[in-house]
């Protein structure tokens, strides 16, 4: 067992999910976040700490290697971060009772809604006098070290179970509120091939009869694949090439993409042509609604449109390799991302309800803790 | 932890391990003079060594246990496995460095190290130290094993990679054509082509298109070398000990022969990306491609080996990200660059298509196009570097001009205000005192070093040497300079320049070291007046060479065909495969006529004698044909003609027949058709040709041709003489099929009165004894039942064509046979 806290990212676990990160044999932001989930599980199973500060070092160490590895997975840092979170409420509750009640109850002033976005960092410097003082759990403790991860370690598990379950579930919970959104003869917009969305659609054809046109979003054409899915599923498909979409949205009802990553201000990143889509749709005035998982949600901000902040691809899917002529002579730039600038976007439907996107701020808020925004 | 390694270690150990072994010896030299203290894997590709790239493109595919083979410069090798991330716990790869011996030359006696290292315990994936790949040869070992479950000869799959053939990887000066069967892709031929002096043709055997409804044959697949091999590959190369290089060896030897009947199989790679550092020219098309990111995920923004952080900026550019870069306001970046951390680039100055290395510098107003500058490359200002390769360390003074294809090696200091003409070589004088004692000897010692490097490129030809070569070798360098190219280098300069590759009088160089051949792999250089000035006189010559190849083959056999370089090539741009085969046919031919002579001269046993030949089949590498042709002429040869009497003459050739005709099947393949062939073109060619039909009959009694082989033969219409050039020749043809048409004739006969062959059976013997006495005395008892069969065919055959008839005794002696048989048949 490694009992240095530094030794502990180069754990063998660790290493080769960061590895599979970095080569890309791990994609798509739900695998990712339940690989990460999974690694953490087993790195804090394995691992020795004796009070708290040890152990979310342990986390965060793990956590930053493996965004180091792939900076374009946002969901790997939003699930470490997400696991923080609730390793610390947990804490929380197992060392202090009923105290965090009693703080939280307290009165009403200007200085407390200032502070109320962060209303753990209220509690923390309470916890040092209390945890100590009283309950079973002890910090620290010289005679025997690890009592403090025995008792504390089944709750932690939970807690990752709780992660678990919700990246489980999140298809579910997202859809099961898929007949609000879409009307029956409504024609539906999408683009790409998102799990979420395909869920979400394929719930609410079981309550309305709608058509769905999707684009075959080149150049990974993954569009075929979604169509193939929905119209399988008994949905009324029609597939169409990118460069029709904004021909097509003065018929369209409702835009709904998927997104990998959605950032702090409400923009976000999703599949190329997303941008295009929802441009198209602004131009007519037509609604577009994302799906996507909390675990998507990450505290960082694309203001400056950094180019580098997409994902490039090889070229292979535009230019072919044996094209040995044009090689030489042709750039080809192939992103793997677009952009979504919040303005553009009308909502985002969760599986923690439907917000708009001037409202994301509030949810990552309320997901993560602010120390953890920079692991 | 440890609990938890073990584990680790138990369930790795249930599961097949998968293999790699790379070659981290180039072999040659075309990196000198880079390569004089590093080995070529050594060398950095966008700022990581090859062998990281290698390392990487392994461990992306799912290996977990690597075996490099290290021969120059061992210890760093070593070294650097040691200091890399991959010793490192937790990366999942074992990696052992194998040092083989300095006398290993080629890939060959590489993989017959490994052999004897025994160090290989299924099948395993075999690539150079030079790789980049982000191939998923996972899948591929996968199919390879999936193929060995239902073909066990399935030997081999190598990886290719289609492109087009004019793509800026794959190598002109060496590519290879490859025939595949499009339904298995197995790989039915393979046939290396350099691309100076241009190759026009490819030979494919006849059987590969007999055997194979549809074959592919492709021009344009990139061989990646890699290659998934089974454990019995090493051992081949153990058994083949003549096999050097991989390709124009070893596939190319298992796929001609008939012996081995192994298979080979080609992956044609779809998806990814594979590329070998074999020269220059593909250090930078790889270069460039890794920059264009055709190489993803194992670009520098992302899964950079070397573990760098580079930002990817628009138009491909690469910055390193730990914001150590200085880069000034006024100067420019282009595209398809990527800049190492701690660099600085001066005012005005453009660095475009290039990389750079860590610390390096480029001066105020300097261009550099391009280029690739190693670790702390310093540019003075106004300097201009054009597609070159500057090694690490290396002081560029200002205003000088570094033209294209300049390979400097580290350390090199020149300027100011030189000019480099182009493709100059350029590395570091040694240490002083070095140079004083050398230059005590240098005069008389002179020629022998000379020689002494000749015969080394001509075996070795490997750039990562041993130290004393090395020194040797620079030592040559450096004794020949010229004072007044050196007066041009700058007055700071402490560099001395490599001659341009050239050929020796008498140094036999391999085609594909061939400096014209190794002009198309190197770094800067279109090569356009090769490629012009050759394009015409091979059509011209074309028809010509083909004609007379062979003669070619003789005349270049002893010659050296490249005495003169360019100007003989051009004049004789014959087929250089067809000379090298066709002298080795004819070498071949005298050994086995050697080895028969001693068999028939000693009274050795059949047995022995076939194994005789055929090892020495194996160690030429020719066709059965061939074989068969020379046990046949053999044969003939050896039957004495006989003056006074036919009847001593057929004991003369039934006795060889009897002794020696069971060669003729044993020599590793039965194809009768193709005896009774080679015994009518040799019997046509000699003066034996009235013996054919004897010969003939004495194999149909022996059993080693019977009716159906002989009726085949007679179909065939080379058999007739076609296709013959020589009028006479073709006369001696036609007289030996129509031999051949009696016999058959007779064969029908037979067939149709086998009733009442039994009775006549009785009169013939009695016939034929006053044949034999009667016409010329058929005296052999063994020979007789078909010497009667024989004769009515030849009876009606004989009254068609005349000619025949006329020239030869033998026909006389048919005719009067006849006779006989006429009343035999006629009752």
């Amino acid at each position: 067992m490694a009992t240095d806290t530094s030794s502990i990212p180069n754990q063998r676990v660790v290493e080769t999910l960061a590895s599979r990160l970095r080569r890309r044999q791990v994609v798509g932001s739900h695998e990712t976040a339940l690989e990460t989930v999974l690694v953490l599980r087993q790195v804090i199973s394995k691992a020795r700490f004796s009070n708290i500060d040890q152990l979310v070092e342990i986390i965060r160490s793990v956590g930053r290697k493996l965004v180091e590895a792939q900076p374009k997975e946002h969901t790997v840092g939003n699930t470490v971060r997400k696991v923080l979170h609730h390793i610390r409420e947990e804490y929380h509750t197992a060392s202090q009772g009923t105290a965090v009640v009693s703080t939280s109850s307290n009165t009403l002033s200007i200085a407390r809604f200032v502070l109320q976005g962060q209303p753990r960092k209220q509690n923390v410097p309470q916890k040092g006098t209390l945890g100590e003082s009283h309950g079973t759990l002890k910090e620290n403790n010289p005679d025997d070290p690890d009592a403090f991860a025995r008792t504390l370690k089944p709750v932690l598990m939970e807690a990752i179970q709780d992660v678990l379950d919700e990246l489980e579930t999140v298809y579910d919970n997202i859809s099961k509120n898929a007949k609000d959104h879409i009307h029956s003869d409504e024609i539906i917009l999408t683009i790409g091939k998102s799990s979420t969305v395909e869920a979400f659609l394929k719930a609410a054809a079981a309550y309305r009869k709608y058509t769905v046109i999707i684009a075959d979003t080149a150049p990974s054409y993954s569009g075929h694949d979604m169509a193939q899915s929905l119209s399988s599923a008994g949905i009324s498909t029609v597939l169409v090439p990118d460069s029709s979409i904004y021909a097509l949205m003065s018929r369209i009802n409702k835009v709904i993409i998927g997104a990998h990553a959605i950032l702090a201000n409400g923009g976000m990143f999703a599949i190329t042509g997303s941008l295009l889509a929802a441009t198209a749709a602004r131009a007519h005035s037509t609604p577009v609604v994302v799906c996507a998982g909390q675990f998507k949600l990450t505290p960082q901000w694309n203001l400056y449109h950094e180019y580098g902040a997409l994902d490039f691809a090889d070229p292979s899917s535009v230019l072919g390799f044996e094209e040995g002529n044009l090689v030489d002579k042709v750039d080809v730039v192939n992103p793997y991302y677009d952009f979504v600038r919040p303005e553009l976007i009308d909502a985002f439907i969760t599986n923690d309800g439907d917000h708009p996107p001037s409202s994301v701020y509030r949810l990552i808020k309320e997901a993560y803790d602010d120390e953890d925004y920079e692991l | 932890m440890s609990s938890s390694a073990g584990k680790e270690k138990l369930i790795t150990d249930e599961e097949e391990v998968l293999q790699a072994v790379i070659l981290a010896d180039s072999f040659n030299k075309r990196f000198k003079p880079l390569t004089t203290h590093k080995p070529r894997c050594l060398l950095p590709i966008c700022n990581t060594p090859l062998l990281d790239w290698t390392f990487e493109s392994l461990a992306l595919a799912g290996v977990q246990e690597i075996f490099v083979i290290c021969r120059s410069h061992a210890e760093l090798v070593k070294a650097a496995i040691k200091n890399s991330k991959w010793s490192k716990p937790g990366t999942g790869l074992k990696i052992v460095p194998i040092v083989t011996a300095k006398e290993t030359f080629t890939p060959g006696d590489a993989m017959r190290d490994i052999y004897t290292h025994g160090i290989i315990t299924s099948d395993f994936v075999l690539v150079t130290g030079d790789l980049v790949s982000n191939i998923r040869i996972g899948e591929v070992v996968r199919q390879h094993k999936e193929r060995r479950k239902t073909d066990k000869d399935a030997m081999m799959t190598m990886v290719v990679k289609q492109s087009g053939v004019n793509h800026r990887t794959r190598s002109k000066g060496d590519s290879a054509v490859f025939v595949l069967d499009p339904e298995t892709s197995q790989c039915l031929h393979y046939e290396a082509v350099t691309g100076y002096p241009p190759k026009k043709y490819a030979r494919i055997p006849r059987e590969i298109l007999n055997e194979h409804p549809e074959v592919d044959i492709r021009n344009d697949l990139i061989d990646c070398s890699i290659d998934i091999c089974s454990v019995e590959v090493p051992s081949l190369f153990q058994d083949n000990f003549d096999y050097g290089d991989i390709r124009r060896d070893f596939v190319h030897g298992v796929l001609t022969s008939d012996l081995l009947m192994k298979n080979i199989y080609c992956y044609i790679a779809k998806e990814g990306y594979a590329a070998r550092v074999k020269d220059t020219r593909s250090f930078d098309s790889i270069s460039k491609d890794i920059l264009s990111r055709w190489t993803f995920p194992l670009v520098p923004d992302d899964n950079h080996p070397g573990g760098h952080s580079y930002e990817h900026l628009r138009g491909n550019k690469y910055i390193a990200k730990d914001n150590s870069v200085m880069l000034s306001r006024t100067c420019k970046i282009g595209n398809n660059t990527l800049i190492g951390s701690k660099s600085q680039i001066a005012d005005n100055a453009q660095v475009t298509a290039s990389v750079l290395g860590q610390r390096c510098t480029v001066g105020a107003g300097s261009i550099v196009r391009n280029s690739y500058l190693f670790d702390g490359v310093v540019i003075g200002p106004n300097c201009v570097v054009e597609h070159s390769i500057i090694g690490s360390g290396v002081q560029i003074k200002e205003r000088t001009r570094v033209e294209r294809g300049c390979l400097i090696a580290d350390g090199v200091v020149v300027g100011p205000h030189a000019r480099l003409a182009p493709f100059s070589r350029l590395s570091k004088r040694r240490s002083d005192g070095d140079e004083d004692d050398e230059d005590d000897d240098d005069d008389p010692e002179q020629a022998d070093e000379e020689d002494e490097e000749g015969n080394e490129s001509d075996d070795g030809d490997d750039e990562d040497e041993d130290e004393d070569e090395v020194d040797s070798e620079l030592e040559e360098v450096e004794a020949n300079q010229d004072a007044e190219a050196l007066a041009k280098l700058g007055s700071d300069t402490n560099a001395i320049i490599w001659p341009p590759p050239t050929v020796n009088e008498d140094e036999e160089v391999d085609e594909l070291e061939h400096p014209d051949n190794q002009r198309l792999m190197r770094i800067g250089d279109d090569a356009s007046d090769l490629v012009l000035s050759d394009a015409g006189s091979v059509t011209s010559s074309e028809s010509e060479s083909e004609s007379d190849s062979d003669s070619d083959g003789e005349r270049f056999q002893g010659s050296n065909p490249s005495s003169s370089t360019t100007s003989l090539l051009l004049s004789t741009p014959s087929n250089l495969v067809a000379q090298a085969d066709s002298a080795a046919t004819s070498e071949f031919q005298q050994e086995v006529k050697q080895s028969l002579d001693r068999a028939f001269a000693e009274g050795h046993s059949v047995d022995n004698a076939a194994v005789e030949l055929k090892t020495l089949r194996m160690a030429s590498n020719v066709s059965l044909r061939l074989v068969r042709d020379a046990v046949i002429a053999g044969i003939v040869s050896r039957i004495k003609i006989v003056e006074d009497g036919a009847i001593s003459q057929r004991k003369e050739i039934a006795s060889m027949i009897a002794r020696w005709g069971g060669l003729i099947d044993k020599i590793g393949g039965v194809d009768p058709v193709e005896t009774v062939e080679l015994l009518q073109e040799h019997c046509a060619s000699s003066d034996r040709l009235p013996l054919f039909g004897q010969i003939l009959a004495a194999l149909y009694q022996d059993d080693i041709v019977d009716e159906d082989d002989i009726r085949a033969w007679h179909a065939k219409p080379e058999s007739q003489g076609e296709g013959v050039k020589l009028t006479s020749l073709q006369e001696n043809y036609k007289k030996c099929w129509v031999t051949g048409a009696h016999m058959i004739k007779q064969f029908d006969e037979q067939d149709s009165d086998e009733e009442s062959e039994e009775e006549s059976e009785a009169d013939a013997d009695d016939d034929d004894d006053d044949d034999g006495d009667g016409e010329s005395g058929t005296g052999n008892p063994a020979v007789k039942p078909l010497e009667k069969e024989l004769n009515p065919s030849k009876d009606a055959s004989s009254s068609e064509e005349d000619s025949s008839e006329e020239t030869s005794n033998e026909g006389d002696e048919y005719s009067t046979g006849e006779d006989g048989s006429e009343q035999d048949d006629l009752p």
